[in-house]
Order: C-alpha cells, then sequence, then structure tokens
C-alpha cells in the first residue's frame, strides 16, 4: 500500500514535468519516472520480506528478492547516465537553436527565450 | 546431373561475362552467344524433358531446397531463354561501338541464369528469387541507358516490384496451405480443387504478379516506357524473356488453377482487353521501336488471354504461339535497330524505301512481320490459327467462344494494319535517304536466323512438335491428346476466321490514311505512365502527410501520445485489475515507517513540480533521491541503495554545472496546458498505484528469487547476493548495460564536440573591485583542505568497495560512483576550471573497461561459455581473484569514465569548450555563486 502510493506520487509528478514546458523540466520529470519505474521494480519482488540479501545461509521466507534488486541497481546507473546525456542536451546549441521562434501566445508573460526553450506553447 | 551442369554453366558464363566484356571489348559477345545457344541446342538435342529432378538442402529450418525440375515446359522455355539469348549477344558485337562493355555482357548473362533457374525452379522460394533476379537485372540493364533511362528505370522497378510483391504473398499463401515449398508438390496438391478461396486468392495474386511482368492492363505502360534501353536488352528482356516470364508463371498455374472461374475470367477479360489496346496503340506511334512495344503488349494479352481458357487446346496454342512471337518479335527488334543503327532514326515518317538500300534488313522485317501477321505459311500463322479455334470452342455459355475468337480477329486486324504500317512506311515507297548502307553481314547473321525460323517451322512445324506437346502436357490441366501442328486445318471456323482478319487487315493497310487521321487523338483520357507517376506522387504525399504527425520540435508532442496511451492503459487495468487487488495483503506488506519516506516523497514532488526556480528544484529533486535511498534500504536492498545515494549526489553535481548555464527560473506556461498535464498526471499517478497495489499483494518468493538466495554462495562464492548476481549469473546483461552506459557517455563527448556550450550567465552579485570575495583561491580555502584529506581517502573507500563487493555491501558500480565523488569534490575545491579537471582519459576507460568485461568474459570459454564466472582459488589479503572480480574491474572502468566525461566537459566553472578556457587562478569572480551551491547541495 505504502509502496504503491510512492510510485503514484512520483509518477504524477513525473508525467506532470514531462509534459511541462523547457528541456529541464523534463529531465527532472524523467528522473522522477525513473524512480518510479526502481520502486516497481522492488515492488514486483514484493514488500513483505524485506531482510538485506547479503550473507549466508539466506531465509527465502524472511529475505528480499535479490532479483529485482540487482535490476533496479543497473537501472539506476542508466537512468543517472541517461540524465546527464539530457541535461548536456539542455545547455548546448543555444537560442539560435530554438526551431520554433514564435512568440508566446500570452502576451505580457514573455520570458526571454531560454536555451533550453525547445518548445513553445502550442496556438490552440 | 543435367540441371546443375545446365545452370551452372550458365552461371559460370555469367561470371566469366565481364571479364569477357572488359578484355574483348565488344566481341565478348561471341563466345557468351555460342555458350548460350549451344546450351539451347543441347538441351533441344540432347535432353528429354522427363520431369528428372535434383534437390540441395538450401533453408532447411524452412524445409526449402533449392530444387530444380525439368518438365517439358521448362524445358521449352529454358531452350527459348538459350537461343534467344545467344543470337542477341551476337548480335550485340556489331550494334555496340567497340570498347568495354563489361556491365552489359555481366548483366545480360545474369539475367539468362535467372530466367533459367525461373523456368527450372521445382521449389516455389527458388522461383521467387530468380522472378526477382530478372526484375533487378532489367532495372538495371535500363538504367545504365543513359540518364532518360534512370527514370524509366525506376518506375519499370516499381511495377514489376509490385508485381513480386504479389508472387510473394502467393508464395507464402501456398507454403502455408500445402505446407510444402515444393512446386511439383503444391500443383499436385488437391486443396485447389478442395478450397475455392484459396484457389482464388493464388490465382489472382499469381495474375497480378504475371500481369506486371508481361505488361498486361493496367500494368503495360511500364513496358513502351523502358524501351530507352539498348536495342539488344528490348529485344530480349522486353520482347522475348523477361515479358515471357509472366507467360510461364500463368501456364506453370494452369494446371492447377485452369479450372477456377475467377482465373479465366480475369485471364480472358484482362488479355483481350490488351491485346486490342496494344494493337491500337501500336497503330497510333510513329517510332518503329515504341510500336513494336505496344505490339509486344498486344501479343502478350492474346496469350494470357488463351491461357485464361484452360482448356488443352488453348495451352498448346499459347505454347506454340510463345514461341512463335519469341522469333519474329525478337528479330523485328534487332531489326530494327539495325534500321537505327545504319539510318540514324527509327521514326516510320522519316524512313521510306529502304528495300533498296538494304535489302537483306527488309528480307527478315518482311518474315517476321509477315509471321506476326499470322500469314501462311509462317510459323505465326499456325499458332494464330491455333488461338483462334482455341477460343471459339471455349468452355463455358455459348456466346463465350464467338465472343473471344472475334475480339481475337478484331486485334490481328489491327495486328495486320500495324504491320503494313511498319512494311509500306520504312521499307517500302520511294527512297528518302540514299545514302543507308546495308549492315554488315556479321551484323544482321543472328538476326536472319531467327527471322527464318519462323519461315522454316510453319512448313516444317514437326520439328518442334515434340517439345511443343512436352509442353502443352505439362501445362494443361489433363495430360491426354496431340498437339498437332498443320498449315492447313480443313475448312473450320478457324481458317474462316483467320481469312477475315487477313481481308479486313488488308482492307486497313488500303485505308491507312483514313485509319491514321481516325487514330490521330489521345483514345484515354490519361496514360498508364501518367496514372504510375499520380500513384507514386501520391504515395510519397501520403506519407509525408502520415509523418507530420509526429514532425516537431516540440517534445510535448512526441511524449505526450506515450503518456496518455499508458494512461489508457491503466484505465483498462483498473478494471481488470482492481477486482484482483488483495487489499489485506497490500496493507499487511507495509510497515509504519513506510508513512514517513510516503510523506517525503509526496512532499519532494510537489516541491519539484510547484517550485519556479531551477535551483531549488534541483534540490528539491536532491529530497526525493535520498528518500529513495532510505526506500531501498527499507526493502533490503542495501546495494541500491548505496548506488542511489551515490547516484544522487553526481546528479546534482551534474545538474548545477548545467544549471549555471540556463536562466534562475522555469519559463512560465498557460494555467490551460497545466490543467492537462496535471489530468493527465493524475490519471498516470492512479493507473501506477492500482498496478503496485496488485503487485506489493503478491504472497511468497518467485522461484528465481529462492533460487539465487539458496545457490548464491555454493554456486559463486559471494555472500553479496544483488553482486553475484550482477557479476556471475547475469554478467551478460549487466554487460549489454555497461555498452549503454558506455555509449552515454561517449554521446554527451559526441555533442559537447560538436555543438558549443552555452555561456555561463552572469552572476548578479555585485561584487567591489578589491573585496576579498573576487579572489577564488583564498575563498576555497576550506574546500580545499577538507579535499585534501577526503579525496584520497575516497579513492581508498572505492577501491574497497571493489574488492569486497562480491560479500558485502559495494561492488563495481558503487565503487566507480564513490571514486567519481571524490573527482567532483577535488574539482569542487578547485579555484579553477584548469586545476578543476581529473584528467582521466575518459574514452580509454570507458573502451579498456568494455575490453576488459569481454576478456573476463571470454576466459570463461575456458569451461565452455561466455561470461562463465571462473575462480583461480588463490586469495589476496582476502579477496578470492576470480574472473567476476575483473568483470567488477571493467565495470568500475565504463561507470566512472562515462560520468567523468560529462563532468570533465562541462567544467565546474568553464563558460566555453575547455580548449577555449581562458579562467585564470585567484582573478575568477563568477565562480563563488555556484560553487557554494553545487559544494553545499552536493554534501
Amino acid at each position: 500500500m505504502t509502496l504503491a502510493l510512492a510510485v503514484a506520487f512520483l509518477v504524477a509528478g513525473a508525467v506532470f514535468l514531462v509534459l511541462s514546458r523547457g528541456l529541464v523540466r523534463i529531465v527532472l520529470g524523467f528522473v522522477l519516472l525513473g524512480h518510479a519505474a526502481n520502486l516497481v521494480l522492488l515492488a514486483a519482488g514484493g514488500a513483505s520480506r524485506r531482510g538485506a540479501t547479503i550473507g549466508s545461509p539466506l531465509d527465502p521466507a524472511t529475505t528480499a528478492d535479490a532479483l529485482p534488486q540487482a535490476f533496479a541497481l543497473t537501472a539506476i546507473v542508466i537512468a543517472f547516465a541517461i540524465t546527464i546525456y539530457l541535461l548536456v542536451l539542455a545547455v548546448v546549441g543555444g537560442p539560435d537553436d530554438d526551431t520554433e521562434p514564435e512568440p508566446d501566445p500570452e502576451p505580457g508573460s514573455r520570458s526571454s527565450p531560454g536555451p533550453d526553450d525547445r518548445e513553445r506553447e502550442a496556438a490552440p | 546431373m543435367t540441371l546443375p551442369f545446365l545452370l551452372g554453366a550458365a552461371a559460370l558464363l555469367a561470371a566469366l561475362a565481364p571479364l569477357l566484356g572488359r578484355v574483348l571489348g565488344r566481341e565478348a559477345g561471341w563466345p557468351l552467344a555460342a555458350g548460350l545457344a549451344g546450351l539451347g541446342v543441347w538441351l533441344l538435342v540432347a535432353v528429354p524433358p522427363d520431369g528428372r529432378s535434383v534437390r540441395v538442402d538450401w533453408l532447411p529450418s524452412l524445409g526449402v531446397s533449392f530444387a530444380l525440375r525439368l518438365d517439358g515446359l521448362g524445358q521449352l522455355f529454358a531452350i527459348l531463354v538459350l537461343v534467344i539469348g545467344g543470337a542477341v549477344l551476337a548480335y550485340s558485337c556489331r550494334y555496340f561501338d567497340r570498347g568495354p562493355h563489361a556491365d552489359f555482357y555481366g548483366l545480360m548473362t545474369l539475367f539468362s541464369v535467372g530466367m533459367l533457374g525461373l523456368v527450372l525452379a521445382d521449389d516455389v522460394v527458388v522461383m521467387l528469387v530468380m522472378w526477382e533476379v530478372t526484375t533487378i537485372c532489367s532495372f538495371f540493364l535500363i538504367s545504365r541507358s543513359g540518364p532518360k533511362g534512370q527514370a524509366s528505370a525506376a518506375r519499370t522497378l516499381l511495377v514489376t516490384v509490385g508485381g513480386g510483391l504479389a508472387l510473394l504473398a502467393a508464395v507464402v499463401v501456398m507454403i502455408a496451405a500445402t505446407g510444402t515449398s515444393q512446386l511439383s508438390a503444391i500443383l499436385a496438391s488437391p486443396l485447389w480443387g478442395s478450397d475455392p478461396a484459396f484457389a482464388t486468392t493464388v490465382g489472382l495474386l499469381i495474375a497480378v504478379a504475371a500481369f506486371t511482368k508481361s505488361a498486361q492492363f493496367p500494368f503495360h505502360g511500364w513496358l513502351p516506357d523502358s524501351m530507352v534501353a539498348a536495342t539488344p536488352i528490348s529485344a530480349y528482356l522486353h520482347a522475348a524473356a523477361m515479358v515471357k516470364a509472366g507467360i510461364y508463371l500463368l501456364m506453370r498455374f494452369s494446371p492447377a488453377l485452369g479450372e477456377t472461374l475467377a482465373w479465366n475470367v480475369t485471364l480472358v477479360v484482362v488479355g483481350l482487353l490488351t491485346a486490342v489496346m496494344g494493337a491500337l496503340f501500336a497503330l497510333q506511334r510513329s517510332d518503329l521501336k515504341e510500336l513494336l512495344a505496344y505490339s509486344t503488349v498486344s501479343q502478350l494479352g492474346l496469350l494470357v488471354a488463351t491461357i485464361g481458357l484452360g482448356t488443352r487446346e488453348a495451352l498448346s496454342a499459347a505454347v506454340v504461339h510463345t514461341v512463335a512471337h519469341a522469333l519474329f518479335k525478337g528479330a523485328l527488334f534487332m531489326l530494327i535497330g539495325v534500321v537505327d543503327h545504319q539510318a540514324g532514326t527509327r521514326e516510320v515518317d522519316q524512313l521510306s524505301g529502304l528495300r533498296r538500300s538494304m535489302p537483306f534488313t527488309t528480307a527478315g522485317v518482311v518474315l517476321a512481320c509477315l509471321s506476326m501477321a499470322g500469314v501462311p505459311p509462317l510459323l505465326g500463322f499456325i499458332s494464330k490459327e491455333k488461338i483462334l479455334a482455341a477460343m471459339w470452342d471455349a468452355p463455358g455459355p455459348g456466346w463465350v467462344g464467338p465472343t473471344a475468337a472475334l475480339v481475337a480477329v478484331a486485334a490481328s486486324v489491327l495486328t495486320l494494319a500495324y504491320t503494313g504500317r511498319i512494311l509500306l512506311g520504312a521499307f517500302f515507297g520511294p527512297t528518302l535517304d540514299p545514302a543507308v548502307r546495308e549492315g554488315s553481314p556479321a551484323f544482321l547473321a543472328p538476326v536472319l536466323v531467327l527471322a527464318a525460323a519462323g519461315l522454316v517451322l510453319g512448313p516444317g512445324a514437326d520439328l518442334i512438335e515434340p517439345t511443343v506437346t512436352a509442353a502443352a502436357d505439362a501445362a494443361a490441366a489433363l495430360p491426354v491428346g496431340e498437339t498437332a501442328l498443320y498449315l492447313w486445318p480443313g475448312f473450320v471456323p478457324e481458317l474462316y476466321l483467320s481469312a477475315a482478319s487477313i481481308v479486313l487487315g488488308l482492307l486497313a493497310i488500303r485505308s491507312r490514311h483514313r485509319v491514321d487521321a481516325l487514330l490521330d487523338r489521345p483514345l484515354f483520357p490519361g496514360t498508364a505512365v501518367g496514372a504510375l507517376l499520380a500513384l507514386r506522387a501520391g504515395a510519397i504525399a501520403l506519407g509525408g502527410r502520415v509523418g507530420d504527425l509526429t514532425r516537431a520540435d516540440t517534445v510535448r508532442r512526441h511524449l505526450a501520445p506515450p503518456v496518455l496511451a499508458v494512461v489508457a492503459l491503466g484505465v483498462l487495468g483498473l478494471v481488470a485489475l482492481v477486482p484482483g487487488v488483495d487489499l489485506a495483503a497490500a496493507t499487511a506488506a507495509s510497515r509504519a515507517s513506510d508513512v514517513a519516506l510516503v510523506v517525503l516523497i509526496g512532499v519532494g514532488v510537489l516541491g519539484v513540480v510547484v517550485v519556479r526556480s531551477r535551483l531549488a528544484a534541483v534540490a528539491v529533486l536532491g529530497v526525493v533521491g535520498f528518500t529513495m535511498s532510505l526506500w531501498f534500504l527499507a526493502l533490503g536492498a542495501a546495494d541500491a541503495a548505496l548506488t542511489q545515494l551515490l547516484v544522487e549526489v553526481l546528479t546534482v553535481a551534474v545538474a548545477v554545472l548545467v544549471l549555471r548555464r540556463l536562466p534562475r527560473r522555469f519559463h512560465p506556461q498557460r494555467r490551460a496546458r497545466t490543467i492537462a498535464a496535471a489530468c493527465a498526471a493524475l490519471g498516470a499517478g492512479a493507473a501506477a498505484f492500482v498496478g503496485v497495489l496488485a503487485l506489493t499483494g503478491r504472497p511468497g518468493i518467485s522461484p528465481v528469487g529462492a533460487w539465487y538466495l539458496e545457490r548464491a554462495e555454493p554456486e559463486t562464492g559471494g555472500t553479496n547476493v544483488v553482486n553475484t548476481i550482477l557479476v556471475d549469473f547475469r554478467a551478460l546483461d549487466t554487460f549489454g548495460e555497461l555498452v549503454v552506459l558506455g555509449t552515454a557517455g561517449l554521446a554527451v563527448l559526441v555533442v559537447l564536440e560538436v555543438r558549443r556550450l552555452v555561456a555561463s550567465r552572469r552572476p548578479r552579485l555585485a561584487v567591489p573591485a578589491l573585496s576579498p570575495s573576487r579572489f577564488a583561491w583564498d575563498n576555497a580555502v576550506y574546500a580545499r583542505v577538507t579535499a585534501r584529506a577526503l579525496v584520497p581517502l575516497m579513492l581508498l573507500l572505492s577501491l574497497f568497495f571493489l574488492v569486497r563487493g562480491h560479500d558485502e555491501p559495494g561492488g563495481g558500480f558503487n565503487a566507480a560512483l564513490t571514486g567519481t565523488a571524490a573527482f567532483v569534490l577535488r574539482a569542487l575545491a578547485a579555484s579553477s576550471d584548469r586545476e578543476g579537471r581529473s584528467r582521466l582519459p575518459a574514452v580509454a576507460m570507458v573502451a579498456g573497461g568494455l575490453l576488459v568485461c569481454v576478456v573476463s568474459g571470454l576466459a570463461g570459454f575456458a569451461d565452455g561459455a561466455f561470461l562463465r564466472p571462473l575462480s583461480s582459488g588463490i586469495s589476496v589479503l582476502g579477496v578470492s581473484l576470480t574472473s567476476a572480480l575483473a568483470f567488477d574491474v571493467g565495470v568500475y572502468l565504463v561507470v566512472m569514465g562515462a560520468v567523468v566525461a560529462a563532468l570533465d566537459r562541462l567544467g565546474p566553472l568553464g563558460s566555453s569548450p575547455p580548449d577555449e578556457d581562458e579562467d585564470e587562478p585567484g582573478t575568477g569572480s563568477r565562480r563563488d555563486e555556484v560553487g557554494a551551491a553545487a559544494g553545499g547541495d552536493g554534501r
């Protein structure tokens, strides 16, 4: 129940950020999505047995499932590498790289176009 | 051995042809022609079509073998392919200019091999492959005929490849339905009679394939279009051989499909329509080659219609006409080529009276034309008689036969009319240009042989009767009766029909000026080539429109659809999962201490979502990340918790380096969009909640999980189960993940190499010129002193993690991240870019790490498999030396290399790529804010 709630919060935040404007917010959303995915992996092993998977012999009745943990571990590192890559993408190119230089349709709320302005507000 | 020898000899010729073409130039045609024609004569004289076959396993897992079989039909077509091929290659020796013709001879002989394989194949897959070989050879042969050739070669390819797809579909359906790919077995299957849907489907697919290859309406446009090719190519591929591949296919399947109504109707209707239409178009043309192309379309139509009748009489008529047509049309194409070569034009309006200057050519043209027009005593007369007879006796309702025969007569009348146009227009009448010279004997000889064959085989039809009978036996559903070839049929309907067509044709020739005036207008609102072009443009435009759906730089346009799809899936899941959720079990799996973690996560996520400052967002994201680490610890995942902790430190460090170059605040966004995103977020969150609830409710450990817990230590000697999974049990997975990591690191390097970094923001701090704050060296003193002590310790810790990982928390991933954190600390304490850079060879580390992994994996071959863990049995300082440890060293190098690549290039303080860095120690004033922020968050 608690694990499901944590995943729900993470997924909701991730989806909101991923659909927002600006590459950095999308990257933040991606990081949250990675967290959520890792928790889902661990949830797949079950949350009732929580003993550390170190030592020998281990009691399968109380020890956590080690396989999802191994998946989660590599997933964390890969998500990290992709996060770095996405963050670097946010700071290369610059405003000239903006392929959609259309003005913000909301007058008065215009900000100077940032380099991570990879998108414009789509006109309705 | 006959069949392998035949195909092998032809293939050998094809292999030699480019060489000969280079060495002998245009004269290479002679040996090649002798080879092909020799094989053809040998096949005609010495090899009985006794159904001999040969079979070699080709794709045994699919049950496909390279099978060849020689029956009457295959033999007849093989002889045509070889003999006509020989004549055309001999003719090419004088048609082309001197010089190397390696491509031409290579492709032409390769094409012969393809045709030979097609007509001899006894496996539908082999047949399909050979069919495509002829298509591809045709494409290259047309496209090498200059710049005009390329467009029409592409159009030809589009049509014939489309037909090839239909044949592929037919092949797949046949193999799926009959369970074999052997052609003779498929044809003998009882399914053709018992399953009308199968027979109709395959019949129509095969008809479409044959129609594209044999230029039947509405696919006829490519044949006249491809006349830009050189004459030998047109004569061989587009008159005598390739277009006959479609005819062959129809005849081959005629025994199976001859009694399927859809087959009969389609072939007869399309064939007769094409016959009349092609003849009309031919009559409109003034370019003799184009005229002949439409004449071919028309004659092929007649053949298709005859095959469609399905009776034995019809099939034998079609076989004879195939032979007659190959002879007279091949000869005509080449003779018009001679005229073109000698007179410099093939426009009928610019030619006249060639019979005086080119008597031999004229004699050949007259013979071929009379055979084409069906005038006795030539072979064309016999075949036309037989076709008309077969039509008259067509099965079905009483009106069908006479109607079909009358349409065929109409086509014959038109044939006679355009024959007159060729003869009277170009070869008789007043001499226009007395300077035109006759072609050389070597030029004419191969052609005249073909033209004369039509004359000899009329009265001497007995010569080919056995071959024709054998072919008709193979092509007809009922292999009974004789195929009598005779000039005088007696007073029967076909004689009257034939006579009527000749008389009407002569009348049309007499009033040809009136006929020309009548036809001097477009007969159809569009052309086949135009339709093809429109279809092609339409397909490209449609593709563009489909592509437009995703052609946007807006990231949201790409991300929203998958997210919404997941939400939709989640709604489905809600319906399917909610009844199955064991709430009690899910609640029992939770612990009271979890609540704090949930609250921390919830607050953290909310914080990331609502804050407007980028720096604050990254800081709050750090809170979520550390909570995640606690979550992992709470769930018993010590290694993952450690990894998460270290990754969080490094993520914040990298994020801060990036944020320096970006505006302080996020962009504002419209309320409507925020609401839409929030709705999608809530939907996705709810779906995730229910899904995970279903997972956590599961009782008991999975069998595989229990196995790992039980066997890890005995199997590997390691007590850290997660680490043994990573480096022992599932090392191949880990290796794949390392490749991803290394690639990401290299991608960062490449991106930073080709695109400039955005310049750093100017800080808003107003620091007086002499303020102590300006001097970074002094200000960094605390960080420097701390780092001096901590960095070596952290590196030692990282090595400690590395070696003990097999038994205790640690391992290559954690060790590398710890080591990287040491370099981050060093960079933060440094007072300048240059000083802060790690100077580690990132690329070499990634590559070397992967190499270490591969080598340690290869060592596993000593025990039988890649990455099989090995233990040396030696233990140094309590660490046992195993291949898994070596693998972990590789992991260490790759991870550190990938992360350091990004850190160094982004530069702690750099505002430009590292090589243009001009910062000097002690004077940089822009670093304070970031240094403090990164240090604060990173700790």
